[in-house]
């Protein structure tokens, strides 16, 4: 799926843990330089949030009205 | 990769697990102290019996695994660690069981001595928790309605305790005080303001989370803690203020707030994408029915105050507000994080070189499901008594010992397991 905001999308909002943490991780791993990619969850992702840090990853994240949380990951 | 999803910020798994596990202990009491003492307990919510057993319930059973899971939760739900969560753990597992039996002891045996140490116990435990979550969360801005919730919740904590304390005291020493509207106020921080928003706060997550629904809407989930925060302070002000259409107004506002909440959670609940109902489903099925038809009794009561009056009527909200409504919302999250947990830590055991068994193969959810409809039995009962106390507060007061036995007997299972597979994976690693 893509998303205006950047064609690299995971939407873990109906996936049990830890796939979320798990697909995200993996489609960084795919990402070139300067890319982003979103995640979307009905949570904040705290756990990933200190593992972003550690990696030096940037990113900002938007609540939806319906609940939705939008992460913009920069690689 | 695992590894640092589950290790990075997790407590050891003994700092909740103690909690978890001599907490159904408080409600095998509970139910004990209501056959002991029989069609009696049923009479009144005022007597000592009774408020020993609601205490028991209510501190010794809910405040147990609410605090629990909260060390465990912290990092999870707002990125926040504290800095020594074993000995939080620690001290604070012994403060509550001890306070949680001293307060009891204390109603029962009418001994002001004791009540007066309770609080004492229960006080400085909590203030320490606070203490120690405060630092924590500090620098932690309330980005999500999560974060916001669980800071209000904390103010609830502090709230209903030091309500707690006052009434103790007041008590043990005669103090002249309005311990009726008191009361109140205090069983109010302690099931709104403290139980009612932590509630939602974790709902946010772990409702999306365990049984695959959608989201809670933003605004809603902003407003609810606030509203809940708001309408406990104007409370207070009106109990100080005596002014008793005030404080019925606010007491209504809290029951819609409360029924807004969990009927939003029954329309998430129905559009969930996951097609079997397991025990955590059904736990909160019956959970949030019975706060609704407990809320909708607080707000009748806020609109025809007679109705309070009537034969029962308190005790009926109580109970089905305590063991319908918040014990199965607790024990159904219970469900989901001992298992979750056990894997967690047998899966950072096997070092991604041996694999954790599944989570049903730690607790199976025929077992809860059975242990489900005794804690339904259990409730029916209750709710029985207060109409025909000769003939059912016994049997009550037993099967709610029994349904509480029944989950302590699940949850050291699960654990039992845990660790044979533990010892089972560092044999497996050891092998050359």
């Amino acid at each position: 799926m893509s998303h205006a905001k950047t064609p690299h999308v995971v939407d873990a909002r109906y996936l049990e843990p830890p796939e979320p943490f798990v697909q995200t991780m993996e489609m960084l791993d795919r990402l070139q330089p300067g890319e982003k990619m979103l995640l979307l969850l009905f949570r904040e992702p705290h756990p990933l949030y200190k593992v972003l840090r550690q990696n030096g990853h940037a990113w900002e994240t938007e609540l939806l009205p319906d609940g939705t949380f939008e992460i913009l990951i920069s690689r | 990769m695992q590894a640092l999803l589950s290790f990075e910020n997790a407590p050891p798994f003994a700092a909740p697990l103690r909690f978890f596990l001599t907490a159904p202990l408080f409600l095998v009491l509970a139910g004990l102290l209501v056959a002991g003492v029989g069609p009696d307990i049923f009479a009144s919510r005022w007597l000592p019996a009774t408020l020993a057993a609601v205490h028991l319930v209510t501190i010794g059973f809910m405040l147990q695994v609410m605090l629990g899971a909260l060390i465990q939760i912290l990092p999870v739900v707002a990125g926040a660690n504290l800095t020594r969560p074993l000995r939080v753990a620690t001290v604070l597992h012994l403060g509550l069981s001890l306070g949680a039996l001293l307060l009891a002891a204390g109603f029962v045996f009418s001994r002001p001595a004791l009540l007066g140490l309770a609080a004492a116990l229960l006080g400085l435990s909590t203030l320490y928790f606070l203490f120690a979550t405060a630092r924590a969360l500090r620098g932690v801005s309330s980005t999500s309605p999560t974060i916001r919730g669980l800071k209000l919740a904390l103010l609830g904590l502090a709230g209903v305790i030091g309500l707690g304390m006052l009434l103790a005291l007041a008590m043990g020493h005669g103090w002249s005080l309005p311990l009726a509207a008191l009361t109140d106020l205090h069983a109010g921080w302690g099931l709104g303001g403290w139980g009612g928003v932590l509630l939602a706060a974790m709902a946010y997550v772990v409702v999306p989370m365990f049984q695959l629904t959608p989201g809670y809407p933003a605004r809603p989930s902003w407003w609810f803690p606030v509203i809940v925060a708001g309408a406990l302070v104007l409370w207070s002000l009106a109990v100080l203020a005596d002014w008793p259409v005030i404080v019925r107004f606010c007491q209504g506002l809290l029951a819609l707030a409360g029924i807004a909440f969990t009927g939003l959670t029954l329309r998430l609940q129905a559009q969930r994408r996951r097609a079997r109902p397991d025990a955590t489903y059904r736990y909160w099925q019956l959970g949030l029915s019975a706060s609704i038809a407990a809320l909708s009794m607080l707000a009748a009561a806020a609109i025809f105050p007679t109705a309070g009056d009537l034969p029962g009527w308190t005790l009926a909200f109580g109970i089905l507000l305590v063991v319908g409504g918040f014990l199965p919302f607790i024990i159904g999250m219970l469900y989901k994080i001992v298992p979750f947990l056990a894997w967690l830590h047998l899966q950072n055991c096997g070092e991604a070189k041996v694999p954790a068994p599944p989570m049903n193969k730690i607790l199976g959810d025929q077992d809860m499901q059975r242990q489900l409809r005794a804690h339904a039995a259990a409730l029916g009962l209750l709710l029985g008594a207060i109409f025909w106390p000769e003939g059912l507060a016994r049997p009550a007061g037993l099967a709610l010992a029994f349904a509480g036995a029944w989950l302590a007997w699940n949850l050291f299972a699960a654990t039992r397991r845990y660790r044979q597979h533990r010892v089972a994976i560092l044999e497996k690693l050891a092998t050359p």
